[in-house]
C-alpha cells in the first residue's frame, strides 16, 4: 500500500455534518493517494463531496463535521492526529489551496502584497521587506507583469485573471509539497481560463508538486490531470488514469456524465444530448447500497440489495459498480433515453424568413457615471487646469449593434464577460432603456414606447435568467409564480389557470405536484424548469436565455437543454442564448454572434463560424475551450493575452487589435474594420478578410 | 474623490437651508405670545406692543425670516430674547460641555461595543454571545432616564462613590471633573452600546463566513491574526456609519440625561429656551444640532472611504 513515492494518501475516510435533519454522511469510504510530480483530478457534481475532502486535508472544517473513520497520511503521519497548532503549521506551508472565485478569496482592504507576503511571514519568519520582496519574485513567476506595482495594488483593481494568478503565487509562496486547487478555472472566462490552465499545467511539470485538481469540469481535468477520481454523493464510483477512464468510462454514472456534455466536434452538434435522468441524491436520506441505481439505466436488483464495493479492473482501475467487468462495454446511448415526445431529429438546416421577428439596428448603450456635477466635472476635466479630476464618465456598453433574430430561430451569443452581452439582451426586451438605435418587434418600432404601450410585447418577449435561487421569490409557490404573469396579462382566469399550471409545468417536465411547492424545496434544475415554466406562462415568441444553465450541474444540464431544443420546436420559439460555453452554444444555435467590447465582430450560421473559425477572436475563443473530444486542438493552441477589462479603451481602429494574434499592421490600428457580409449572411468585422482578397 | 467632498458639502448647505426654514416656522407656531412671555402674565397691551415694536415682532414672516437668516450669514445668531445676551457666547459655553459629555460617551461606546461585538461574534451561539446580547438588549430597551435614576441611587446614594448631580469646570481639580462625568457617560453609554455591539457582532460574523478568511485560514496564519487583520478590519466598515447615526441619538439622549444629572449643557439649555419661548436660542441652537449632525455623517463617509480602497482607489491597473 506505501509507495514512497506518495506524498498524500487518504485512505477510507468516511466523514459526516450534524444538522438539523440529523446526521449527513458526506464521504463515505474515500481514498486515493497523489504522487511526487503528479496531477490528480477529483471530479462531482454539487453535493458529491469534493470541497469537503479539500477542507479535510487542510483541517479546515467546521465544528459541525466529524471524521468517522480513515486517515490522511502526509509525511508519515496522520494528519488527524496532529494538534491544531501543527496543522496550522502546515496549512499554507506544506499543503496549500487555491480556492474557486479569485475575487472572493482576496481581502479587499490589504493590498496584493501584504496578502502574498503573509504565508512567509508566519511560517518562514521572513521580516515584512524580504517577504515583499520574494512576493514580487513569485507573482513575476507566475506571469505577472509589472510585480513591483501590484504588490501596491488592492484586489479591486486587477481583473480575475490576475487575481488568481495571485492566489496561485500565494500558494506557492512557502513551496509547498501538494497544492489543492478547488475549481480554480470555474469563475473565470474561457480565454482566461485556458490562460491560467496553461501556468498550472508549467507550474505542476517544472515544480515536484503533488496537485489535488477538484473540478466539476472533466474537459479540463483531462487536459490537466493524469489520473481521475470520480466522485459522487460522497462515494467514489470509479478511479483511474483520465485517458482510460474518459475514452472508455466502467461505472454507469461516468458513462453518463460523459454522454451528457455538449460537444464541440462537428458530428455531435446535430445529436440530442442524453443527459442522466433525475436529479442529484438527497444527501440526508440516500439510496441503499449504490448511491446512483435510483439514476441508473442498467440496475437490477441486486444494485439495491448488496453493498457495492470498489472492485479493481483489468486495466487496473477501481469501480464501485459489480456490473463493470462483466457489461464493461454497454454504452449509455444504446437505452431507449428520454426523448419524451418529439422524436430525434437532425437540426434543421435553418431558413431565416425576410423578416425577423425581433430587430436591433444600430444599437447603443452608454452608462454614464452618475449625476450632473460629476458631468460637470466631466467637462470642467477637459481644462487643462483641472486635469487631475479627470475620470471616464461614459462607458459604452453596447456601441451600435445590428442583430435580427427571425421566429423559430436559436442565436447564440458569445463573448467574454464585460464584452456587452447581458446589456444587449436586456435593451432588446427593453429592461433597460438604450441610449440610440432602434429595436422592431414584429417589425413595429418599440424602442420609445412608452412603457404602457408595451403590454403586447411584454408578453411576447421573455426572460430566463442565470440564477434560479434569486430569479425566483422565495415566498410564493411555484404556482403562484408560474401564474403571475398569467394573471397580469390577463390571460386566463380562476379553474383555467390551475389547468395552466399543470399544463405549463408537464411541459418542463415536472409533476403537476410542484405547484404547491416553495422555490427552496426544489433542486437547481428544478428551479431553472420553473424560470422556463414562468416565461413560458406568457406563450411567448422570444425569449432570452441569459446564461440560463451555466449554474447548473453537468448531468442536469443535458436535460435543460433538450428542453429547451424541444419546445423551441413545438412552439416555434426565438432564442436569444448567451452563454461563455461555446459547446453548449454550438449545441443549440442556428447562427452564432461573436461580441467583443461591444461590437458584434462575427455573425452567422454556426457551421460557417466555427468550422473554421475566421475571425482571430473566434479563432481564440474556440481554440480556448478545454476540447473533450478532440486532442488535437491541444497543439494548436492560441492564446489571448491580457483580460478584456484591463484593456485601455482603443479609441481607433480595430477593437480588437491590441491581443490580436495576427494582426496585419498599421491598417489594424488606425482603420475600423468594415463589416463584410457574405451571400450566405455571413458578417465579419476583420482587415484580414480584405487582406486576402 | 474631491468632487464627492465638495458635492457632500453641498449637500450639508442645502440642508441647512432647508432646516432652517422649518426651524424658523415651527418657531413661530409655537403657543403663546412671546411679548407677553417676556414680560410677564400682568403686561398691559401698551407694554406689549411696545415690545413687539422693538423687535419688529409685527413685521411679514418673510421679512423676519429673511433678517434672522441674513444676520446668521454674517455670524450674528442674534440676542436672547429672556436673558437679553448674545446667543453666541451661551450657545458656545454650553455646547463646550455638551460636547465633553457626547465625545466621552462615544468613545466609550465605540471601544466597548465594538469589543463585545466581536467577543459575540467569536463565540458566536455560546454563553457569552448570548449575555453580551441579552444585556445590551437590556440597555436599548430601557429609556435613559431609567439608568440614570438608578445610577445615582445605586452609585451616588448607596455607596457614595460619586457625586449625584451638577457639573464642576475643569479648574476645580481634574478628578472632581471627572467624577462629575462618570455618570451621564455611563448612562447614554449604556443606551448606546447595544447597536454598536449588535451592529459590529453581525458584521464580523459576515466576515468570519467570507472567502477570504477562509483563505487567511488555509494560510495558516494565526487566529488573531485571521480575526484582527482580515476579519475585524472590515467588519469595522459597517460600525462606522452605525457610529454616526449614533451621534444623532447622543443629542436625543443629551436632552434628557443632562436634565437628569442637571448637567448645564446644550440639552438643558434648549429645554429652557423652549419653555421661555426664547426664539432666537432655540433656533440657534436647533441648526447648530443639525449643522453637527450633517457633519458627523460626512465625517463618517470620509472616514468609510478612507478605510475601504475600493472607493479610494479606481479600477483596473492590470
Amino acid at each position: 500500500m506505501t509507495d514512497p513515492n506518495n506524498i498524500l494518501e487518504v485512505n477510507q475516510l468516511s466523514l459526516a455534518y450534524d444538522t438539523s435533519y440529523g446526521s449527513l454522511v458526506a464521504l463515505d469510504d474515500v481514498s486515493f493517494e497523489i504522487k511526487k510530480g503528479e496531477c490528480l483530478g477529483l471530479a462531482g457534481e454539487s453535493g458529491s463531496g469534493k470541497s469537503t475532502v479539500a477542507r479535510a486535508i487542510l483541517g479546515l472544517l467546521g465544528p459541525e463535521a466529524t471524521i468517522k473513520k480513515g486517515s490522511l497520511m502526509y509525511a508519515g503521519a496522520d494528519l488527524r492526529e496532529l494538534s491544531p497548532e501543527e496543522q496550522r503549521s502546515i496549512r499554507g506551508n506544506k499543503i496549500s489551496i487555491v480556492f474557486q472565485d479569485p475575487f472572493t478569496a482576496l481581502n479587499p482592504s490589504l493590498t496584493i502584497g501584504a496578502q502574498v507576503a503573509e504565508p512567509l511571514i508566519f511560517h518562514k519568519g521572513m521580516s515584512k521587506s524580504e517577504a515583499l520582496e520574494k512576493a514580487v519574485d513569485l507573482l513575476a513567476s507566475v506571469g505577472i507583469n509589472r510585480p513591483r506595482e501590484i504588490i501596491k495594488a488592492y484586489p479591486h483593481q486587477l481583473s480575475g485573471g490576475m487575481q488568481q494568478r495571485v492566489l496561485i503565487a500565494t500558494a506557492l509562496s512557502c513551496d509547498p509539497d501538494i497544492l489543492i486547487l478547488d475549481e480554480p478555472t470555474t469563475a473565470l472566462d474561457v480565454t482566461i481560463e485556458a490562460q491560467i490552465l496553461d501556468l498550472l499545467d508549467e507550474l505542476c511539470r517544472t515544480r515536484q508538486l503533488g496537485v489535488l485538481f477538484v473540478s466539476h469540469n472533466l474537459a479540463v481535468i483531462n487536459r490537466l490531470c493524469e489520473r481521475v477520481c470520480i466522485l459522487y454523493a460522497g462515494r467514489v464510483l470509479e478511479y483511474g488514469k483520465s485517458s482510460e477512464v474518459f475514452s472508455q468510462p466502467r461505472h454507469p454514472y461516468t458513462k453518463g456524465l460523459i454522454a451528457s456534455l455538449a460537444s464541440l466536434g462537428s458530428e455531435a452538434t446535430n445529436n440530442r444530448l442524453t443527459p442522466i435522468p433525475g436529479g442529484l441524491p438527497d444527501m440526508t436520506a440516500l439510496p441503499a447500497n449504490c448511491v446512483f441505481q435510483p439514476r441508473c439505466p442498467f440496475k437490477e436488483s441486486k444494485c439495491a440489495s448488496e453493498i457495492q464495493h470498489l472492485a479493481t479492473m483489468d486495466d487496473g482501475r477501481t469501480v464501485r459498480c459489480w456490473k463493470a467487468q462483466k457489461e464493461a462495454n454497454l454504452r449509455w446511448t444504446d437505452l431507449p433515453s428520454d426523448h419524451g415526445d418529439v422524436p430525434q431529429k437532425q437540426k434543421a438546416s435553418f431558413q431565416p424568413s425576410e423578416k425577423g421577428f425581433i430587430e436591433a439596428s444600430n444599437l447603443t448603450k452608454t452608462f454614464s457615471s452618475e449625476g450632473i456635477l460629476s458631468e460637470l466635472v466631466a467637462k470642467l476635466s477637459k481644462l487643462h487646469v483641472f486635469r487631475d479630476l479627470q475620470r471616464s464618465p461614459h462607458v459604452k456598453a453596447v456601441d451600435g449593434i445590428s442583430l435580427a433574430i427571425a421566429p423559430g430561430e436559436v442565436i447564440g451569443l458569445v463573448g467574454e464577460s464585460g464584452c456587452g452581452k447581458s446589456t444587449l439582451a436586456r435593451c432588446m426586451v427593453r429592461l433597460i432603456e438604450t441610449t440610440s438605435g432602434e429595436i422592431f418587434a414584429e417589425g413595429k418600432e418599440i424602442s420609445r414606447e412608452p412603457e404602457r404601450k408595451l403590454k403586447h410585447f411584454r408578453q411576447s418577449a421573455q426572460i430566463i435568467f442565470q440564477n434560479p435561487d434569486s430569479s425566483l421569490n422565495p415566498r410564493k409557490t411555484v404556482g403562484q409564480i408560474i401564474k403571475r404573469p398569467m394573471v397580469l396579462f390577463g390571460l386566463s382566469h380562476n379553474a383555467e389557470l390551475d389547468r395552466r399550471v399543470s399544463e405549463l409545468l408537464e411541459m418542463v417536465r415536472l409533476p403537476p405536484a410542484y405547484a404547491e411547492r416553495y422555490p427552496h424545496q426544489l433542486s437547481g434544475g428544478e428551479k431553472q424548469r420553473v424560470g422556463i415554466a414562468r416565461a413560458l406562462a406568457t406563450s411567448p415568441k422570444f425569449i432570452v436565455c441569459d446564461e440560463a444553465i451555466s449554474a447548473l450541474d453537468v448531468s442536469v444540464q443535458a436535460a435543460i437543454i433538450n428542453l429547451l431544443q424541444d419546445l423551441k420546436e413545438k412552439l416555434n420559439l426565438s432564442y436569444l442564448f448567451i452563454s461563455h460555453d461555446l459547446s453548449v452554444v454550438a449545441h443549440l444555435s442556428n447562427r452564432i454572434a461573436v461580441m467583443y467590447r461591444g461590437i458584434i465582430c462575427e455573425e452567422g450560421v454556426v457551421e460557417e463560424v466555427l468550422r473554421p473559425p475566421f475571425h482571430p477572436y473566434t479563432e481564440a475563443l474556440l481554440s480556448a475551450v478545454p476540447r473533450f473530444d478532440d486532442k488535437t486542438a491541444e497543439t494548436t493552441r492560441i492564446r489571448l493575452k491580457g483580460d478584456v477589462l484591463a484593456m485601455a479603451e482603443t479609441s481607433r481602429g480595430c477593437r480588437f487589435h491590441p491581443r490580436c494574434p495576427r494582426k496585419i499592421g498599421k491598417i489594424c490600428e488606425e482603420i475600423t474594420p468594415p463589416v463584410v457580409e457574405s451571400a450566405s449572411g455571413h458578417r465579419i468585422a476583420c482587415h484580414l478578410l480584405t487582406d486576402e482578397k | 474623490m474631491l468632487v464627492y467632498i465638495l458635492k457632500r458639502i453641498v449637500y450639508i448647505f442645502c440642508i441647512l437651508a432647508v432646516m432652517s426654514v422649518l426651524i424658523f416656522a415651527i418657531t413661530q407656531a409655537l403657543p403663546g405670545n412671546v411679548a407677553r412671555m417676556i414680560l410677564g402674565e400682568f403686561a398691559t397691551v401698551d407694554q406689549i406692543q411696545a415690545i413687539e415694536e422693538k423687535l419688529r415682532l409685527n413685521d411679514p414672516l418673510p421679512l423676519q425670516y429673511w433678517r434672522w437668516v441674513s444676520a446668521l450669514l454674517t455670524g450674528d445668531l442674534g440676542d436672547s430674547l429672556v436673558m437679553e445676551r448674545p446667543v453666541a457666547p451661551l450657545i458656545s459655553l454650553s455646547l463646550q460641555r455638551s460636547a465633553i459629555l457626547a465625545f466621552m460617551s462615544l468613545f466609550c461606546v465605540a471601544s466597548i461595543g465594538i469589543t463585545l461585538g466581536v467577543i459575540a461574534a467569536v463565540k458566536h451561539n455560546r454563553a457569552p454571545d448570548y449575555g453580551i446580547s441579552f444585556f445590551s438588549y437590556l440597555g436599548i430597551s430601557v429609556p435613559e432616564f431609567f439608568w440614570g435614576i438608578l445610577i445615582i441611587l445605586f452609585f451616588a446614594r448607596y455607596l457614595g462613590w460619586i457625586p449625584a448631580t451638577g457639573y464642576v469646570p475643569l479648574s476645580e481639580g481634574f478628578g472632581t471633573w471627572l467624577s462629575h462625568l462618570i455618570a451621564p457617560v455611563a448612562t447614554l453609554t449604556l443606551t448606546l452600546l447595544a447597536n454598536i455591539s449588535r451592529m459590529t457582532r453581525s458584521s464580523m460574523l459576515e466576515e468570519l463566513g467570507t472567502n477570504y478568511v477562509t483563505a487567511a485560514r488555509a494560510k495558516g496564519l494565526p487566529e488573531r491574526v485571521v480575526l484582527f487583520r482580515h476579519a475585524l478590519r472590515n467588519a469595522l466598515l459597517p460600525t462606522i456609519t452605525v457610529l454616526a447615526v449614533g451621534v444623532g441619538w447622543l443629542f436625543g439622549g443629551i436632552v434628557v440625561v443632562e436634565t437628569v444629572f442637571a448637567y448645564p449643557g446644550m440639552g438643558r439649555m434648549l429645554l429652557f429656551a423652549i419653555e421661555h419661548r426664547d426664539l432666537p436660542l432655540i433656533q440657534a441652537g436647533i441648526l447648530i444640532i443639525t449643522a453637527i449632525y450633517s457633519l458627523s455623517n460626512l465625517s463618517a463617509d470620509l472616514l468609510y472611504a478612507y478605510l475601504n480602497p475600493r472607493i479610494r482607489y479606481g479600477r483596473t491597473i492590470a
